[in-house]
């Protein structure tokens, strides 16, 4: 290898690796000492072992590269596990709440498959009971009106699944950014998923559940209700 | 009595609308969000269920500016929503809702809660 090809390489080498260092940094917001400026071996070469110096410390850079890369992805595993973790806890709640939902209205159109039953059977009877006829008809608004209070829990999907979305967002938004480190051009044709606007973020709530419904509603009945007694 | 209705949900604004025809009330007005709702008020609306979290303007936006308005001081506003920690609630409060209803809601709930602000709204 010639003295000027050897030159060459440690210093297209260490640029870069003072490139991503750099770019490390930013991403990591831990200070570091001052990197060395690049050292340019000028004159000639005192024989291989100046060679084997010059890559020794070049290997010591890329050894201390990779260790800040290593840091860098300790950083973004430790912020992304959890809230990927809490993301799925969502996304089975959206499953389950779907199934609770459409196992009610299931029960519902069978009990008013009963009731319209009995509503037949009172028809076909020559003398209608016209009283049980109408309470059967209550019942049935009764289970028909359930049904739609069911329904209640799209909203609540679509609001959990809007966050586990958001979340998505981030996460892909991270991965380009370490990814811009190995490659500044790159870039994504076509975005992984539609990125959350301002706007679109506002339309959910992060904690929106079905759970305990009741306990809820007691938390807010009990500080509306003491509000009211402190203004009386 | 008029009852303005807003939530960016269709689906929860036509179950809102369906519980208020259950328990009697028959005229509504429909919003998707605070802006759309605040073009729609005026005196003809005797009270308003919101949601909270809307696009363009939110629940509780849609109540301050309601309660700015010279004809917004008194008609009863009722939130209806997802949100249900005791610092929501709170802010709900603030911005001037009369009572809080969560979401998934009950009718019998909703009927509790309108009853109790009906001499206001009478």
């Amino acid at each position: 290898m010639t003295t000027n090809r050897t030159q060459a390489v440690l210093y297209e080498s260490e640029a870069a690796l003072r490139l991503v260092d750099h770019e490390l940094n930013e991403l990591h917001d831990v200070e570091q000492p001052d990197t060395p400026a690049p050292v340019l071996i000028t004159g000639g070469v005192d024989g291989l072992n100046e060679v084997a110096a010059v890559l020794h410390r070049a290997n010591s850079q890329i050894i201390a590269v990779l260790a800040r890369i290593r840091e860098g992805r300790a950083a973004i595993e430790s912020t992304a596990v959890g809230r990927v973790k809490m993301t799925q806890d969502k996304l089975r709640e959206v499953t389950s709440a779907t199934e609770d939902a459409a196992i009610n209205i299931m029960d519902a159109c069978d009990r008013a498959t009963t009731l319209v039953d009995e509503l037949d059977s009172i028809d076909a009877n020559e003398t209608a009971d016209r009283a049980k006829a109408a309470e059967l008809r209550g019942s049935l608004r009764d289970e028909l009106f359930l049904m739609m209070g069911a329904l209640q829990f799209q909203d609540i999907t679509s609001q959990q699944l809007a966050h586990a979305s958001s979340v998505l967002d981030e996460m892909e938004a991270r991965m380009l950014a370490v990814a811009k480190l190995f490659d500044p051009s790159i870039s994504l044709a076509v975005p992984l998923t539609e990125a959350v606007t301002d706007n679109a973020a506002s339309s959910f709530d992060a904690n929106a559940t079905m759970r305990d419904s009741d306990c809820r509603q007691a938390l807010a009945d009990e500080i509306f209700t003491a509000a009211k007694g402190q203004a009386a | 009595m008029k009852f303005l209705v807003v939530d960016d949900s269709a689906t929860m604004r036509r179950i809102v609308v369906n519980s208020l025809q259950r328990i009697g009330y028959n005229e509504t007005v429909e919003a998707a969000d605070g802006v759309e709702a605040l073009a729609k008020f005026d005196q003809s609306i005797c009270f308003i269920i919101t949601d909270w979290n809307m696009p363009n303007m939110s629940g509780t936006e849609l109540a301050k500016a309601i309660r700015a308005r010279a004809d917004g001081q008194s008609v009863p506003v009722l939130m209806v929503t997802a949100r249900s920690v005791r610092d929501d609630i709170l802010v709900a409060m603030e911005a001037g809702v009369n009572n809080y209803i969560v979401k998934p809601f009950t009718p019998a709930v909703l009927k509790e809660k309108i009853d109790a602000l009906l001499p206001a709204a009478a």
